[in-house]
């Protein structure tokens, strides 16, 4: 069952799982190298965004001391300028690191 | 696009398969600090760059 | 040969032949079996077991193991698990879990890391936005909210635990909902996920 409301919406807020299932990369040499620093700011970007999720559910379930909320937002902050300064020495933007799904078949 | 539901469906499904169920083998951790936040992830995602490097070596 | 572990059920005869049975204490694992070699991060594969995940739910519920863990003896590590996960499954039996996942107000803005000095600032503006829109968390609560035997808010999503007589029932609730204009997913049903955590009730 899926019932949703304005996809749109919905597909900007479920956008972090596009970039988990990589499609092939070539096998070009010329291309490999661009395409492996994209896969791994992509693989680092998606693991970011996991751990922001997760941060934010036990921050919800109330078990995270003052200090620890601290630390995990500071460190959030941190991971995110890194990768902005990764993004430039690469050459990357937003839309590079966001991986497609490929054509879907039907499950 | 016809394709949309489609899509979102298979992204919500792999969101719970992916993120959500009870972890086993806590092998790969990533804290901060003393705060325990991912596992298991990095197994789904290191093995992408192991393909990755077997596809390389077949080139001719 | 290793098996992808989906779950754990209750009897035999909930997994096979769908997939393969691997007895735990009092439970079954059910795995897929692959090459030793066969790497976890791969579309096809993912795409295979989460069919395989819900074909097993269709005959029972059962406990969602995460996916990513594969071995060609998963039963070692299961068995501590083992006695916790039978009573879950006794006390669910029939019952499976629903999702509704709500749309930040503006997912467009995100708070910007150079606006803020201290990280607990930062935490506090991301959770923000994963607050619900305070009339639509009510009208939930008043319509789908009574179907579920327990439900739990987390990070601007809602998990329930429902019979799957209710099944229905809240999908006449969930399509109602749309009216609200609130951008929001239903999904399910799923197997125990959010409610086989050990630290939740």
């Amino acid at each position: 069952m899926l019932i949703a409301n304005d996809e749109e919406a919905l597909r900007e807020q479920l956008a972090f799982t596009e970039s988990m299932i990589p499609e092939r990369i070539a096998a070009d040499p010329e291309v490999v190298e661009n395409g492996l620093a994209r896969l791994v700011l992509s693989i680092i970007e998606l693991v970011r965004r996991l751990l922001e999720k997760q941060a934010l559910r036990r921050m919800d379930a109330g078990n995270l001391s003052e200090e620890e909320i601290e630390r995990l937002g500071s460190a959030l902050m941190k991971l995110e300028e890194k990768m902005g300064e990764m993004k430039a020495v690469f050459g990357l933007s937003d839309e590079d690191l966001n991986l497609k799904l490929g054509p879907i078949k039907t499950l | 696009m016809p394709d949309s539901t489609e899509e979102l469906s298979l992204l919500e499904t792999l969101d719970h398969l992916l993120d959500r169920g009870v972890v086993i083998a806590g092998e790969a951790v990533i804290s901060i600090g003393d705060v325990d936040l991912l596992y298991l992830g990095l197994n789904v995602v290191l093995a992408n760059v192991d393909s990755l490097m077997r596809a390389r070596q077949r080139k001719p | 040969m290793k098996l992808v572990v989906v779950g754990a059920h209750l009897r035999r005869e909930d997994i096979e032949p769908v997939a393969e049975a691997v007895p735990v204490g009092e439970v079954f694992l059910s795995g897929v079996p692959v090459e030793d070699d066969q790497p976890l991060g791969d579309r096809e594969l993912l795409l295979r077991v989460a069919r395989i995940r819900a074909e097993l739910l269709e005959r029972a519920t059962f406990v969602a193991i995460r996916y990513g863990f594969a071995s060609s003896s998963p039963a070692a590590k299961a068995l501590p698990h083992a006695g916790r996960w039978k009573a879950l499954l006794e006390e669910h039996r029939g019952r499976v879990e629903m999702t509704l996942k709500v749309a930040a107000a503006n997912p467009k803005k995100r708070p910007d890391r150079r606006d803020f000095t201290s990280g607990a600032a930062y935490m506090r503006a991301l959770h923000e936005r994963t607050n619900v829109d305070d009339a639509f968390r009510e009208e939930v609560e008043r319509t789908l909210v009574p179907l579920s035997v327990r439900h739990v808010w987390s990070a601007g999503e809602l998990a329930m635990l429902i019979e799957r007589a209710k099944l229905e029932e809240l999908r006449e609730a969930g399509e109602k909902l749309k009216a609200t204009k609130v951008p929001f997913l239903l999904s399910g049903p799923w197997p125990l996920e959010v409610f086989a955590d050990a630290d939740r009730e």
